[in-house]
């Protein structure tokens, strides 16, 4: 069955309930990976690819924004509310997106393996039985090209350049793996979403894909592979998070908490 | 050709009004009073960069949040323009994009003393997106007649961006300017904290001997005063017509002289903020160039080091 | 020398806006590579206009005329080469009771022809 607008969707409650879920999932992981971007903000390696970073920075927010339009238009709160009016428990970006940003390497790689999933996840709803959400997803897909290539680049070139670059990408790598799994996945309803043709396939056909294009990225970066994607310690996806999550927020909501009624 | 010959010709081409370029032969006077000006606005432009950056993460709704992202990306993609006419001026003595950022933490480059300045509230982020900016915006526009021909090419694209920069600034300021008496205030009092900064930001109003250099060439065309009146003739009266207060008892125009009367920055403060870095930011914010530059060499060596592996495949 | 691995190369940047226009020459940047150059080439010269295409191409690789008038100078009358050197046509088919006619005219009247022939096709 087909959900052709927010009015039709409304109507199974059900479907609402784990529909939103999914929507969280989605600008919760754009929001706070885009906020993260936003501080390298002056501070990348060159002039060049400082200018080129902040635009992935906007692709993100815009997509996140995109996501809370489609959760207000079910009947949650405005766009803005939703992003700067919620606890981190609230929360269902995966945990690994939150953290600090460590070095250029730690971005690099957290930012492509998120890509890469981000590129599986669109394609899992790219068909929804939510119009809506197929749709942007479509969009969204195609402005994430560009970002998939982007890390690429960068992931294979650190990786092959050897020395102190391969040397932090490895260590990179070994402090996201533990926190892959948190990411790499559909949150609590999966199966209903399946059921009801929200997302087209499970946790474990996104995660099989993406060990195959990966694998091939850690070769031509000349990397070991890690091995199985454990399951996380602290899941995003059910509302657990790091005091990080915590610390950005407050970070992010300082103007907003001033004075959430007024117009800034 | 002797050293005259060619002097005398090219200053005939500076009267004529024609254009420079890079490849062009110069004298050593002008080429040194190019790089001095052009690194000096392509660091203010990163230097720039951060007073609003701090407040990115911090901007309160989500347009606001991509809106400032954009323009301080944007004044990073200036830095970027201008570091590349400075760096093929400053290319036959030798110096090149690295030594060109390394002279900002090592304080052989200036930069604006608005850029020294605290950005406190989000009222400082926004009199700096529409009063510095303006500021620089009637700086650049007087420049894009400049005699150098690859700055007036980039000014006319900075130009064309900052017009963005203008409506964004506005923007924040009207709805604060519209909003509660808390946002009113912090209104107030960043324009308080901004004013004195942003008159000495035209400069000294005497003309300089290395301004009169920069006029003698057509490097610039008009004054620091000149600037600065035009600043007070676009701004005061909008200023004024949000119900803001300017700090400063004497201000009035002056219908005789055709001018505005003001009261005189602190010129030997701003001046000292400007030359040694006392301003109370610069030296954070150097410190945060030199952590991207320096901190990230081994990134910039890599991306090299891997080229030449991807090339000998 | 060890500072100069640090050294990016300089690279000039090229745009072509659509399919019917050639690419135009926009400004230049340092990067490590062409692929990197492309990347960054995009987000630093395309942030609001739309491109089709993109060149980068390493600056020692371009030859250029010097700013030399003399290079691109032309005394003497080449009047027989332009349009402006026909103007007597307009007086001669007037002889013949004819109007001058421009290339322009006809341009637009063969354009005109195809979109009225599409207009009956639909």
């Amino acid at each position: 069955m087909k959900f052709e607008n927010a009015a039709q969707a409304k109507q199974n409650e059900r479907v609402l309930t784990i529909l939103k879920d999914l929507l969280f999932q989605l600008a919760d992981d754009e929001l706070t990976l885009g906020h993260r971007d936003s501080e390298w903000l002056g501070l990348c390696p060159d002039i060049e690819g400082d200018v080129a970073f902040s635009s992935i920075a906007q692709d993100e927010v815009g997509h996140a924004v995109f996501f809370f339009d489609l959760l207000h238009e079910l009947g949650e709160e405005d766009p803005d509310s939703l992003a700067f009016n919620r606890s981190s428990k609230a929360r269902r970006n995966g945990v690994l997106l939150e953290r600090g940003n460590g070095d250029w390497a730690y971005s690099v790689a957290r930012h492509y393996f998120y890509d890469l999933f981000e590129d599986l996840r669109l394609q899992a709803i790219a068909d929804s039985s939510y119009l809506p959400l197929a749709h942007g997803a479509a969009k969204i897909r195609r402005e994430e090209v560009y970002h998939l290539m982007h890390m690429h680049l960068w992931f294979t070139r650190l990786g092959k350049a050897g020395g102190e670059a391969k040397e932090r990408l490895e260590k990179a790598v070994q402090s996201i793996w533990p926190e892959l799994g948190g990411l790499l996945s559909f949150g609590l309803h999966e199966q209903e979403l399946l059921k009801h043709g929200i997302i087209s396939f499970d946790t474990h056909e996104l995660r099989r894909r993406w060990t195959s294009r990966m694998k091939a990225a850690f070769s031509e970066a000349g990397l070991m592979w890690p091995g199985e994607i454990p399951e996380p310690r602290m899941d995003g996806r059910k509302g657990e998070h790091s005091e990080e999550l915590d610390e950005l927020l407050s970070t992010m909501t300082e103007v907003y908490r001033m004075d959430p009624a007024a117009n800034w | 050709m002797t050293e005259d010959v060619r002097y005398a010709r090219f200053m005939e081409r500076i009267e004529r009004g024609e254009k420079i370029e890079a490849t062009d032969w110069m004298p050593d006077e002008y080429r040194h009073l190019l790089i001095k000006l052009i690194h000096m606005h392509a660091v203010s432009e990163i230097m720039g960069a951060y007073p609003e950056k701090e407040w990115v993460p911090k901007a309160p709704t989500l347009r606001r949040k991509l809106a400032i992202m954009a323009k301080v990306q944007d004044e990073m993609g200036h830095g970027q323009l201008l570091l590349r006419v400075a760096e093929d001026l400053a290319a036959p003595l030798g110096k090149t994009r690295e030594d060109l950022v390394e002279d900002v933490y090592k304080s052989r480059v200036k930069f604006h003393n608005v850029f020294h300045m605290e950005a406190k509230t989000w009222a400082d982020a926004g009199v700096i997106g529409w009063l510095v900016d303006g500021a620089a915006i009637i700086n650049q526009a007087a420049l894009l007649e400049t005699s150098y021909a690859p700055y007036a090419r980039v000014l006319k694209r900075i130009c064309a961006e900052e017009s963005f920069h203008m409506q964004h600034g506005e923007n924040i300021i009207l709805a604060l300017a519209m909003g509660t008496e808390e946002q009113k205030q912090m209104l107030q009092d960043a324009l308080n904290y901004w004013w004195e900064s942003l008159l000495f930001f035209f400069g000294p109003k005497e003309v300089t001997p290395a301004a009169e250099r920069m006029l003698h060439y057509r490097i610039r065309t008009k004054t620091n005063e000149e600037l600065r009146q035009k600043f007070l003739d676009k701004y005061v009266p909008r200023i004024w017509s949000i119900g803001l207060t300017i700090p400063d008892p004497h201000l009035r125009y002056d219908e005789e002289k055709k001018e505005w009367v003001y009261t005189e920055p602190d010129w030997e403060k701003f001046g000292r903020i400007v030359r040694y870095n006392e301003g109370p930011k610069s030296k954070e914010r150097m410190e945060l160039r030199r952590t991207a530059h320096e901190g990230q060499r081994w990134v910039r060596e890599a991306m090299i080091r891997s080229r030449m592996a991807t090339a000998a495949v | 020398m060890e500072e100069k691995q640090t050294e990016y190369s300089i690279f000039e940047v090229f745009i072509q806006r659509t399919q019917a226009e050639h690419h135009v020459h926009v400004g230049s940047l340092v990067a490590p590579s062409p692929d990197v150059a492309i990347q960054t080439a995009r987000e630093n010269f395309l942030r609001r206009e739309k491109a089709v295409n993109i060149w980068v191409v390493p600056r020692d690789q371009i030859t250029a005329t010097p700013y030399e008038p003399d290079f691109f100078t032309r005394e003497m009358d080449r009047k027989y080469r332009e349009v402006a050197g026909y103007t007597e046509n307009g007086r001669l088919w007037r002889m013949f009771k004819e109007k001058a006619i421009t290339l322009e005219e006809i341009v637009a009247y063969v354009e005109g022809r195809k979109a009225r022939e599409r207009k009956k096709q639909a």
